[in-house]
């Protein structure tokens, strides 16, 4: 079977999951969009379903005025905690930045589904290790230099070099190792997998910060060579101050109506530290946009008369862990799941989200959070069930428990939660709160072995969003993970894993996908007690920004009006 | 005098060599390693350790020391690990942003403190002085983040009359800086003005009750000459002194002030430096700091001398 063939069938095959009511529209849209379908291809497969319209997720697609050319948009956010170098960055401040001038194979949209960019498509062969990228012609870097493969397989082999120290390896190995990328033509990249892996197009778009496509000859500075794709171009960088930008005249974005992208003429990123000073300036209208607004002492802003929060599904997680490789939690699985029964999910999403997170029930597998996931079931606080599992586990009587974190973000606020509802059925938790540095410090010799984020008998781990759950599971439950903070290892689930990452056939993924779901739920490695939405703040007048909230927000459709 | 000018400079050498042993004696003990903050929790060990050898961080530390100190005093401040860019300017930048914050404020402080605290002492144990005592000394003790939360709320949210941020927009002519500055120095200026006045009030009340001053005012001298001639004069020399140790405390506070208005000064500039460990950035800011310190501590003395010929004798 050819590959064309092979996705005609795929898409069929699409089109029956949804009739089915084994999918919803939703998902179609996402899945389809993995397999390299195009919009319009989609857009078929959903007219071929029949049915009604789903509202669409973005909040702000159906009011949308027409563009207004020229201005510029201040955004305003943390400065890069570092050098802002591509291929390691992790912070938002050094996301944001190197957002604005250059761009990925593939963009995520606001549902978390993939959306063209400087690919135009992509298609797996039928056994998914081999992926075929059509890259967009007629694209050059802001330096005049065209955008070809070469570019492509430089950016990707630079993160695959363990001497370059980029995150996006992490995600990588295993899936793709080095010479594994190679040029077909000038404008098709191929990629030959280590295993079939049927999520690899999450791998190289903007949910990989890192795999950002940098120009063939990128010297490791970006902010002395700012060369790139994207719609801005750097013109100014003062360190922890203010990064600014003008328009990319020879964009190769063109909006629906032909018109030439960004409307905008340029823009600005004031680098402010303290979330209140960020708040406070928002309010006073000095700068328009706040990429990413973190729930507390947000309240102001969604009050504000002249300021609009949109909110996106966000994949953010707070990882409690169980650390199995230690007493009480190794090999007792009632007492974990003890632990699980005693959370009120709905008072702390309350209490840490004003009730505006999604919530979790300790499995990677939301279909709220990921579209296309099985259905999960609730576990709600049940303190009868708490302390007939503390009795199973041993401990009728209850017992003391460590919860080691760091006091960064609402963790703090969260792991008192944690002790608050479990004192009722009888666990007592003594919170070990550290500095964000300490943990994650650890021997130089021994890191893993020592430092608190993966050693501690309980922690709780903070995770950025990751665009789907397979992303997730195989960053922190595989026994070889490096960031297993719960040390899990299930053969199981693990074997079952395995035929997930290589299963492109919709329907029996999503089989596999419930079981993994009930394996991890049933086993409670970890408390997934919610989702984090993801939220934006801009002033009223600006419209267009473009990306799943959070750090990646696209301005090239951005405008204000008067 | 040039004596006790001189004897006071070099005495800065030895404090200055100490101080900067101490900050890498410190920073090798507080947890965190510097490839880390640049790699981020989610690089692989691997990298942290490749990225460390490159860097030379994984040297002993008195190998590290040795070469940092070298570099220093022939003016060859290295570059910041964490933002790979040269130290010399990134710190004389903050700091000149720091002095001028600063400085501002201290214009503010200064007479308005003296001011207040006189005409207290002058109407001593009057309500007036009660007054001013009880708030100057409630304003000491509300922390400056919270009176600079409040006042950008109420001056710059609400009122709109004063702008939310400290920095002027590239290219405004210098004197606008100094609009900018109003909201950031007042949080310093609460702080500072309790401390300051109550000495101002204690001087002007003691030297009040010296027989030379019942003398002035009895020789029928009018009581603008016995205030400004006399009192103020002599009341000056404890306040001075105490003026001279709170610049070392005004650059405390301009840490939080910093962060909090987002003003890129040595405070800023100190906080991140230490929380990556980022050496060569922390010692040259912090040694900037001490200097400024002795500095204004040695410009205090001299003024006190200057103002009262005994010390200046003992000297």
């Amino acid at each position: 079977m050819t590959s064309d063939q092979y996705r005609r069938e795929y898409a069929h095959h699409l089109v029956e999951q949804v009739k089915k009511g084994h999918m919803t529209r939703r998902q179609l849209l996402v899945r389809a969009s993995v397999f390299g379908l195009s919009a319009t291809v989609a857009g078929q497969l959903l007219a071929a379903c029949g049915g009604e319209e789903e509202p669409s997720g973005d909040a702000t697609a159906s009011a949308l005025p027409e563009p207004v050319m020229g201005g510029t948009i201040k955004l305003i956010g943390p400065a890069p905690i570092t050098d802002p170098d591509p291929v390691t960055i992790y912070d938002q401040g050094g996301i944001v930045l190197v957002y604005q001038f250059l761009e990925y194979l593939i963009d995520l949209d606001n549902s978390n589904g993939l959306k063209p960019k400087l690919a135009e498509s992509w298609t797996p062969d039928e056994t998914g290790s081999v992926w075929t990228f059509n890259l967009r012609q007629g694209v050059t870097f802001n330096d005049g230099s065209p955008f070809e493969a070469e570019d492509v397989i430089t950016s990707i082999e630079r993160v695959l070099d363990p001497a370059n120290g980029s995150g996006a390896l992490s995600q990588l190995s295993g899936v793709l190792s080095p010479g594994g990328t190679r040029a077909v033509d000038q404008y098709t990249v191929e990629f030959t997998l280590d295993k079939p892996y049927a999520d690899f197009p999450y791998m190289v778009s903007s949910g990989n910060y890192n795999t950002a496509i940098l120009n063939r000859n990128y010297d490791g500075d970006i902010v002395k060579n700012p060369v790139g794709t994207g719609p801005f171009m750097l013109t100014d960088y003062v360190t922890k101050q203010k990064a600014t930008y003008v328009k990319n005249p020879n964009y190769w974005g063109k909006d629906a109506q032909g018109r030439q992208l960004p409307y905008l003429d340029g823009m600005e990123y004031i680098m402010v530290e303290d979330n209140s000073a960020q708040n406070l300036q928002l309010q006073s209208g000095a700068v328009d946009v706040q990429p990413q607004t973190v729930f507390q002492g947000a309240q102001a802003l969604f009050s504000d008369p002249n300021l609009r929060v949109d909110i996106y599904p966000g994949t953010g997680i707070r990882e409690v862990a169980f650390n199995m490789n230690v007493d009480p939690w190794k090999d007792n699985k009632p007492l974990r799941q003890a632990v699980a029964y005693c959370l009120d999910r709905d008072a702390i999403n309350q209490a840490l989200y004003d009730g505006r997170s999604n919530l979790g029930y300790d499995t990677f597998w939301e279909p709220t959070v990921f579209p296309g996931s099985p259905p999960s079931t609730p576990r709600a606080q049940d303190y009868d069930k708490a302390k007939q599992l503390l009795s199973d586990a041993g401990y009728p009587d209850g017992l003391d428990i460590t919860l080691t974190h760091a006091k960064y973000l609402e963790n703090p606020q969260y792991a008192q939660l944690i002790q608050d509802q479990c004192k009722p059925a009888g666990i007592n938790v003594k919170l070990d709160q550290m500095s964000y540095e300490a943990f994650y410090a650890g021997d130089d010799a021994d890191y893993y072995g020592t430092t608190p984020w993966l050693n501690g008998p309980m922690t709780i781990v903070e995770w950025g969003s990751r665009p789907a759950p397979g992303i997730f599971a195989a960053a922190m439950l595989l026994p070889d993970a490096v960031w297993s903070s719960s040390h899990w290892n299930n053969p199981e689930w693990v074997a079952l894993f395995d035929q997930y990452q290589s299963t492109a056939d919709e329907a029996s993924r999503t089989d596999i996908a419930a079981q993994l779901s009930s394996i991890q739920q049933d086993d409670t490695p970890i408390l997934l007690a919610f989702y984090i939405t993801q939220l934006r703040t801009q002033k009223k007048n600006v419209y267009g920004i473009q990306g799943p909230g959070s750090f990646y927000c696209d301005l090239s459709q951005a405008f204000m009006t008067a | 005098m040039l004596r006790l000018i001189g004897r006071r400079l070099l005495l800065m050498v030895p404090t200055l060599i100490l101080a900067s042993m101490l900050i890498f004696a410190l920073a090798e003990v507080l947890p965190g390693d510097v490839a880390r903050s640049i790699l981020g929790p989610y690089a692989t060990q691997e990298q942290v350790d490749l990225l460390n050898e490159r860097l030379g961080a994984d040297r002993p530390i008195y190998v590290r020391y040795a070469e940092w100190a070298g570099g220093f005093v022939t003016g060859d401040w290295g570059d910041s690990l964490i933002f790979d860019e040269p130290v010399l300017p990134l710190v004389r930048r903050a700091l000149g942003n720091s002095l001028l914050l600063a400085g501002f404020a201290l214009v503010l402080i200064v007479p308005t403190s003296i001011a207040v605290g006189v005409f207290a002492g002058l109407r001593r144990d009057s309500p007036l002085d009660r007054g001013i005592t009880v708030s100057t000394l409630s304003m000491t003790v509300i922390p400056e983040f919270v009176s600079g939360v409040v006042l950008l709320y109420v001056f710059a949210v609400w009122l709109k009359w004063l702008p939310v941020s400290a920095l002027p927009p590239s290219g405004s002519p210098f004197v606008s800086r100094f609009y900018y500055l109003i909201l950031p120095a007042i949080p310093l200026m609460l702080l500072e003005l309790g401390y300051i006045a109550r000495m101002a009030r204690v001087g002007t009340v003691q030297v009040l009750s010296m027989p030379y001053i019942r003398t002035a005012v009895l020789k029928g001298l009018p009581r603008r000459r016995v205030i400004f001639g006399h009192v103020l004069r002599n009341a000056m020399v404890p306040t001075v002194t105490v003026i001279g140790t709170q610049i070392g405390w005004l650059i405390g506070g301009l840490v939080v002030i910093e962060v909090l208005f987002a003003y890129p000064g040595i405070g800023n500039i100190m906080v991140e430096a230490a929380k990556s460990k980022d050496l060569p950035l922390l010692e040259a800011a912090v040694l900037m700091v001490a200097i400024l310190y002795m500095v204004s501590n040695l410009i205090a003395d001299i003024v006190v001398a200057l103002l009262n010929p005994r010390i200046r004798m003992g000297g």
